[in-house]
Formats: C-alpha cells, structure tokens, sequence
C-alpha cells in the first residue's frame, strides 16, 4: 500500500486546509502533532474520505481514491474515529463483528471478534451494551472493531484520531504498543494524532500542523525538539529515565 | 485456534413462538368476536357449494378472516416502515406518523381526489381501486426525501430538528388537505373524508394479496440491508469506513419505508403509532440488533393492530369507533415515556 496526497487541499466554511503533500508507504507509522483546531484530525478525516478534496488528489496505490468503492477501501483501511455516540444500544460483539460488514471472507467470523477484543483489552467487555461503558471502554470496543476489520489484511493503512485520549496512562501505552504489534505483524502504515508528545516519538516520522499546514514532516527524534518547543510555544528539555530510555518533559 | 461454539439461541426461539401464540389467539378472538355469533360449524361451510356464500359462514370468511388478515398486513407493514425510518435517521422516535410521512401520503390523495375529481378519468372500477395507493406513494416518497434532506443538509445529525420537521410538514399537509375539502364537492368530500376516516371496515381478499405480496418482496430486499443498517448505527462516517455505501443504502431504505406506510395508508387511512410502538418495543425486550428488531417489528405491529382493530369494532357493537383512537391511546403514554428516555439526547 502506498498513499500519496498532491496539493491536496480542503475548504470548510472559510478555513482552508492544505496543500498537503506526502507519502505513506506500508508499514511506516506516523505521528500527526500540533496545537488543537490547528487540523490534525481533518487530514485523517480527509482521508478517510470523510470530505471532499477542493484540489488535488489522493492516489492509494497510484490509483485515485475517488475511484475506490466504500466496500474496496474497507479492505484496506481502517478508521478510528475520535468520539462517536451510537443510536441505539448495540451489544459490544454486534460493534466488533461489524467491522466485517463487508468482508469478502465472513468464516470464523465469532474467533476473529473474540480475538480483536482480546487484543484491544476489551474481552472483558464482551456481552455488554455499547452505550454503558465509560467513554475508554467505548473506545477500546472501537479498536477491537477496526481490528477486526483489517485483521485478514496485510500491507493496510489504519488511520487513528488520538486513540488514546480517554485512557488512563497505563491502558494508554498498552493500546499504543497493542495497535503497533497489530500493525507490525501485517505491515500496515499507521497514521495517528497523538496528543503526548513521548508517545509520539516512538512512531518513524512527525508530522507537525499548524494553522491548516503541515509544517515540519521529519523523523521522530531528537532533532525535532527545537520545532517541537517553536510548535507548542514551550520549553522541553531530554532526560533519560533509569533505564536509559529517553523523556522529553516539558519546563516551566 | 479456540473455536467459539455459539449455544442454540433458546431466547430468539422463545420469542418467535411466543409471537406466533399470540398471533393466534389474537386472530382467533378477533374473527369469533362481533354482532353475530360465529359456530364451528359456519368455518366449514365454505367449502359446502350449497350455501358457501350465506349468512355467518359469509361474514366470518368474507368480512372478519379479511379484515383480521388486513389488520395484520398493516400492522406489519406500519412497523416494519416505523423500524427502518428509526434506524435510518438514527433516532428511536422517528415514527411514519410523526415525521409526516402519512400526512405526506393523505394529503397526496386529497390533491389527486379533487384535481381528478374522485379519479373518474380511470374507466375502470377495478383499476380505480388502485389510484390511491399510486398517490399515497407519491406523497410519501416526497415526504421522505424532504425529510433525508433535512437530516443531511438543514440540521445534521438533531433529533429537534428532525422532530420539527415532522411537524412543519404535517401543518402543511394538513393546511393543503384543508384546501382541497374547501375546494371540493360534495361527492368528492364525502369520497375523501371517507377514505381519511380511516378503518378497516372496508377489507377485501385483494387488498390482503396485495399487501402480504408487497411486505413478501419487501422482506426479500430488507433482509439483505438489515447487517448494513446496523452498521449505520455507529453512525454516517463510520458506516462509510466499514464499506457500506451509505447514499444508496439510504435511496434503498427511503423507497421501502414511502412504499409500505404508503400501501398502508392507501386502503385504510391514518393509522398513528403502531411504527413507533412496535419497534420500541421490541427494542426494549430483544435489544437493538436490526436483524431482529426489524422482523419483529413486523409481527409486534401486526400484532398490536389486530388487538386494536377488534377492540374499535366490538366495543360499542353496533357503531365502530375509529381505530386510530385506540392506537393513539396505547401509543400516546409509550411517546411519554420514550422521550423522558431519550430526553439528553434531543438537542
């Protein structure tokens, strides 16, 4: 898989976004930083075809992705959103399996939920009603259902909208570590907005937004901290922790 | 690889014969009640050719069985339209009535009874029969893609804003079949009003076939869109993500919600509620799953009119209260309480 955006530009209400220009290839995961409303989440959004494009093109594998039909994206795409409400009270399982809607192979259907939601940490929750659970539960049932989606493919995109904003710190870097061996052992490219800057570093590339644009798209080390500190208007200094894995934390 | 064995679903069979035993008795009851006693013996009578078509043995199988059956028939087509408008505009009080979609289909029949005066031009009774079924569909159709418009485009995603909707269009139906009743003549007032009215009193064998052939091809086609349709559950977008294309999906459910509550409406008026009852309902004892709640909705609002209809017509023998007003009085207090259930949801 390979995802290519050119010129690829947006327009709501008055706020233009874009050009947007990079690539993604299989495998390569990458992190999208920058202050809030700044538009992170509408790259993912435009993406995942949730807007039309104003100019340019986004070609999935050379092909332009207007010429996709839903049910071929699906195939190689998953989507978590950032926070959604459902209609009416499905039960977790029915969420999960519907990540397979339209999934050409529908054999072990009920293996392949239970194993998404043991991997999402979510097994637990299983035979629950969607609407009951905490808004990180919620989450994590969402997870289980886009792994689901993309478990039988390999060399997929999975485009993620802070997933793990609503989780405490230990779930947070379980999650992070689950959806990175997920998508290692398929080679999937993994496209995040990430809030936390740490988690961020441990993803290949950063790309940084501001004000609509992608101003920095660079490696996730080290080098970026002065671009980090420019971005978020603070001051960030490197630690090492006991053992020996670097920190960034933020000073007053 | 753990295989998962699902256990045999004791419940969902639990359900289905629970359905269908009252089904029966409901129907049985609802054929033996009436001003004239039905025996045993006048079920058989039919098939004697000698007196086939005399006294009890008539009524029970040339008016009760018929209307029995067409309650049925209206009653599931009511709450299989009431199941798919909720679960395609996402909100558990999106009701055929409500939203104005029968005002839509009754106001359609108004305009085509006094501009046609009364559908003369057909020459035929027979095909006359069937003039108002096409102007229900045609009102009803126009209702719903109003009505999708205004849940995409004016107010997206809020419930208020569909509800108002709703309304608006119901006042404005209202205020065109208003129109058309001052307009017309007398022939063709009394052929509309008639019609509004609203009973089953008027059930006949043909109107039976036409609807049990409709909710036949119906089901054949819904039952493909109902795993879809629950995918649209988690809303638009993520629909969109999991494959399911969500515009046809949408075109597909709005032609089949217009052209049930439009055949239900053709041949017996408004009937409210039963498209917000049964689904509700069934929501609440079976849980949200479309691939149940949608057959259920059928057999519930089948159900539920059949109960409705005997009462109308029983309980002050030998005048015959409109069934609306029993529908309205069961669904009117459900209305209550769904709201107070929903109420965080409707901004």
């Amino acid at each position: 898989m390979k995802l290519q955006l050119h010129h690829a530009s947006l327009q709501l209400g008055k706020k233009l976004f874009g050009p947007f220009d990079f690539t993604i290839k299989s495998g390569e995961r990458i992190a999208i930083l920058g202050k809030s409303g700044a538009g992170k989440s509408t790259i993912i959004r435009l993406i995942a075809r949730e807007y039309q494009l104003k100019s340019g093109l986004i070609l999935i594998n050379g092909t332009s992705m207007d010429r996709y039909s839903s049910a071929q994206l699906s195939q190689i795409r998953g989507v978590l959103p950032q926070n959604t409400q459902i209609a009416f009270g499905l039960v977790t399982d029915l969420v999960i399996e519907l990540g397979r809607v339209t999934a050409p192979n529908k054999v072990n259907q009920e293996t392949i939920v239970m194993q998404a939601a043991q991997m999402a940490c979510a097994e637990h929750l299983l035979g629950r009603t969607f609407n009951t659970l905490s808004g990180g539960e919620q989450a994590r049932i969402h997870l289980a259902r886009v792994f689901a989606q993309l478990w039988d493919a390999n060399h997929g995109l999975m485009l993620v909208d802070e997933p793990v904003a609503a989780l405490d710190p230990g779930l947070q870097y379980q999650l992070l570590d689950t959806i990175d061996r997920f998508a290692r052992e398929r080679n999937h490219a993994v496209l995040a907005v990430l809030h936390d800057i740490n988690h961020a570093l441990d993803f290949d590339r950063l790309l940084l937004v501001e004000q609509g644009r992608i101003t920095l798209d660079c490696p996730a080390d080290h080098h970026a901290l002065e671009d980090l500190e420019r971005l978020y208007g603070i001051r960030l200094e490197h630690l090492y922790d006991s053992q020996g894995d670097s920190v960034l934390v933020q000073v007053r | 690889m753990r295989q998962v064995v699902s256990p045999l679903d004791y419940s969902a069979w639990g359900a289905r014969l629970g359905l269908l035993l009252v089904g029966l008795i409901a129907f049985l009851i609802a054929v033996n009640l009436g001003a004239l006693q039905i025996h045993h013996s006048d079920w058989l009578q039919v098939f004697n050719p000698q007196n086939a078509y005399e006294g009890a043995s008539y009524v029970l199988w040339n008016i009760r069985i018929p209307r029995a059956l067409l309650a049925i028939m209206v009653g599931a087509a009511l709450g299989v339209a009431g199941a798919l408008a909720q679960s395609l505009f996402r909100n558990p009080l999106a009701d055929p009535g409500l939203l104005g979609v029968s005002a839509g289909a009754s106001c359609s029949v108004a305009i085509g009874i006094v501009m046609f005066d009364g559908f003369r031009f057909i020459p035929a009774e027979e095909l006359r029969i069937w003039a108002i079924p096409f102007f229900a569909f045609l009102g009803a159709i126009a209702v719903c893609f109003c009505l999708d418009y205004v849940a995409r485009v004016v107010s997206p995603g809020s419930i208020a804003g569909l509800l108002l909707t709703g309304i608006a269009l119901n006042a404005l139906a209202g205020a065109v079949i208003g129109l058309c009743t001052y307009l017309a003549n007398d022939e063709q007032l009394r052929s509309f009003t008639f019609w509004s009215l609203g009973s089953l009193a008027s059930a006949r064998w043909m109107m039976v076939g036409v609807l049990f052939g409709a909710l036949a091809i119906g089901w054949v086609w819904i039952r493909t869109l109902l795993q879809d349709l629950n995918a649209l559950t988690l809303g638009e977008n993520i629909a969109n993500h999991l494959g399911v294309d969500v515009s046809h999906l949408r075109t597909k459910v709005i032609v089949l919600v217009a052209t049930l509550s439009g055949l239900a409406v053709a041949w017996c008026g408004m009937i409210g509620f039963i498209g917000l009852m049964a689904p509700n309902l069934v929501r609440i004892c079976l849980g949200s799953d479309q691939k149940r709640a949608v057959p259920y909705s059928a057999g519930v609002g089948a159900i539920l009119l059949l109960i409705a209809d005997t009462i109308a017509r029983t309980i002050a023998i030998p005048a015959e209260v409109p069934v609306g007003i029993f529908t309205a009085l069961m669904g009117g207090p459900l209305f209550l309480i769904l709201l107070r259930q929903y109420r965080s949801r409707l901004d």
